[in-house]
């Protein structure tokens, strides 16, 4: 069952866009002076290919069979070591090109970024098969705002940059990773039928 | 002749109203999808905060304009290539009707209309708040300040969107249109670093050309504006043929026939032209970066 379970994933596109994220994640090690830039950006690549583990294209079958939902999203997170093989990956060729960037809060980041993707994904799968395209767009529009809107990185930071001001990206990645837990707890503990499923016309 | 004309003329009449009620209809779709909504929501919230919407002395204008190219386009690109790709769940019921798949490619197109109206506005509001007589420009004349600015602003705003539409009917994968639009970004950003590093380097100066968006100006943290190597208006023109080949490789899916042929002919041809204007990019301009 496992096999069956693991076997249908997106494994094309967890894998392929985490190997876009180490292509990123490899530039930043290889231009220290565009790694503020492109470390987010691969960060969210990789939050994204957190977004397409859930993804279930026979979701009509599948719901409808005894297997529980905790078992099935469990299984599918082994997909999870993708985007985080990737990301530490990345970590490990920025620190032989001697980057100087502070490893735990970054480490903290990765996971925190690969949680947040697996967590909307698991909250939207209770109401779609395929979460993966809606979930990785919006999750990557999250991540990318501090970088684009400089209002919002005055107050929030989602990736940690070495000796800056403002503030640290520790306690955002915190607080993500705390409601990312209770949300896969929730949508996994309750969830049944896709709710459109269970509406009689 | 005249025999032959006559009939063909109310069907041109009757395809052309098919083409603006498509158009139309995916305007108003466009128009309401909530990322681009979101996308104009930022630009605007950013512009009513006012000067202090990212081009500080220190970063010069290139903040802001990236901010407005990657909402409008990139976020642009992300609606269309979704609104597109909608309609492949109903592509059975769809395409048994008289309009082509080209034709209406051609109507997803026209939405465009709506991200470069809004890029146009932007341009405005970005003028009054950073005005082209302004240091912060460099050693470019006016008109190619000018040229520089539609080149960041406007023109993304044009061909994000165009870009979309084109994914959506060529890649199947769902997530293509936010990963070329990191891609995008990742690139611009390693190219931007390498012609800071090298200014006056002929193969820097192609590579941060060789994109769809490309910064001519960098502003130095010990004070002064360098204005870097590459004729603003060759590199619209190039970013303009960008577009015309993004339309076209949109049409060319379910063309058939003459209609294919003169598509595949029309993209040779700016294929050919956006090869030249690149040329042009690279070759021409400041001789070397000048610092003012």
């Amino acid at each position: 069952m496992v096999r069956a379970v693991l076997r249908a994933g997106a494994w094309q596109a967890v894998v392929g866009v985490s190997g876009v994220a180490v292509v990123a994640g490899g530039c930043a090690a290889a231009f220290p002076a565009a790694a503020t830039m492109l470390f987010p950006i691969c960060f969210a690549l990789l939050a994204a290919a957190a977004a397409f583990t859930l993804d279930e294209p026979a979701s009509l079958v599948v719901d409808v069979t005894p297997t529980t939902p905790a078992r099935r999203t469990g299984i599918r997170a082994v997909a999870l070591l993708a985007p985080l093989a990737g990301g530490a990956l990345v970590m490990l060729a920025a620190a032989v090109r001697g980057l100087a960037l502070p490893w735990g809060p970054t480490g903290l980041a990765l996971v925190g970024n690969v949680l947040l993707g697996f967590a909307a994904a698991c909250v939207v799968r209770t109401r779609t098969g395929e979460p993966g395209a809606a979930v990785g767009t919006a999750v990557v529009l999250v991540l990318m705002a501090p970088s684009l809107v400089p209002q919002v990185a005055r107050w929030v930071r989602t990736f940690p940059a070495p000796g800056a001001d403002g503030p640290s990206s520790d306690h955002v990645w915190w607080i993500v990773l705390t409601v990312c837990v209770v949300a896969i707890a929730i949508s996994i503990g309750g969830r049944g039928l896709p709710r459109w499923m269970s509406i009689i016309p | 002749m005249t025999a032959t004309l006559a009939p063909a003329r109310p069907a041109a009449a009757a395809g052309r109203a098919t083409f603006a009620a498509l158009a139309a209809r995916e305007t108003r779709r466009f128009a309401r999808n909530p990322v681009f909504l979101f996308a104009v929501a930022i630009i605007v919230a950013a512009f009513w905060v006012g000067p202090r919407a990212g081009g500080t002395k220190d970063t010069g204008f290139n903040s802001v304009t990236t901010m407005i190219a990657i909402f409008l386009g990139g976020f642009g690109m992300i609606a269309t290539f979704g609104l597109t790709r909608s309609m492949r769940a109903s592509e059975p019921v769809v395409g048994v009707t008289p309009v082509t798949l080209p034709a209406r490619t051609a109507a997803l197109c026209a939405v465009a209309i709506v991200p470069f109206a809004c890029g146009c506005l932007t341009l405005l509001a970005f003028v009054h708040f950073h005005p082209v007589g302004g240091p912060a420009y460099g050693a470019f004349s006016p008109p190619a300040r000018m040229a520089v600015l539609v080149g960041q602003i406007v023109v993304p705003a044009l061909g994000g969107p165009l870009l979309g539409v084109a994914l959506g009917r060529w890649v199947r994968f769902p997530g293509a249109a936010f990963v070329l639009c990191l891609l995008l970004w990742a690139w611009v950003s390693v190219v931007t670093i390498l012609s800071e590093s090298h200014p006056d380097s002929a193969p820097a100066v192609v590579l941060r050309l060789f994109a769809p968006f490309a910064f001519f100006t960098h502003t130095r943290n010990a004070g002064g504006v360098t204005a870097w190597h590459g004729p603003p208006w060759f590199f619209l023109g190039w970013q303009l043929a960008l577009c015309a080949i993004a339309v076209l490789v949109a049409l060319l899916r379910g063309a058939e026939g003459p209609v294919r042929a003169r598509i595949i002919r029309a993209l040779a041809i700016a294929g050919a032209a956006a090869l030249i204007l690149l040329v042009l990019a690279g070759a021409g301009g400041f001789t070397h970066a000048v610092t003012t």
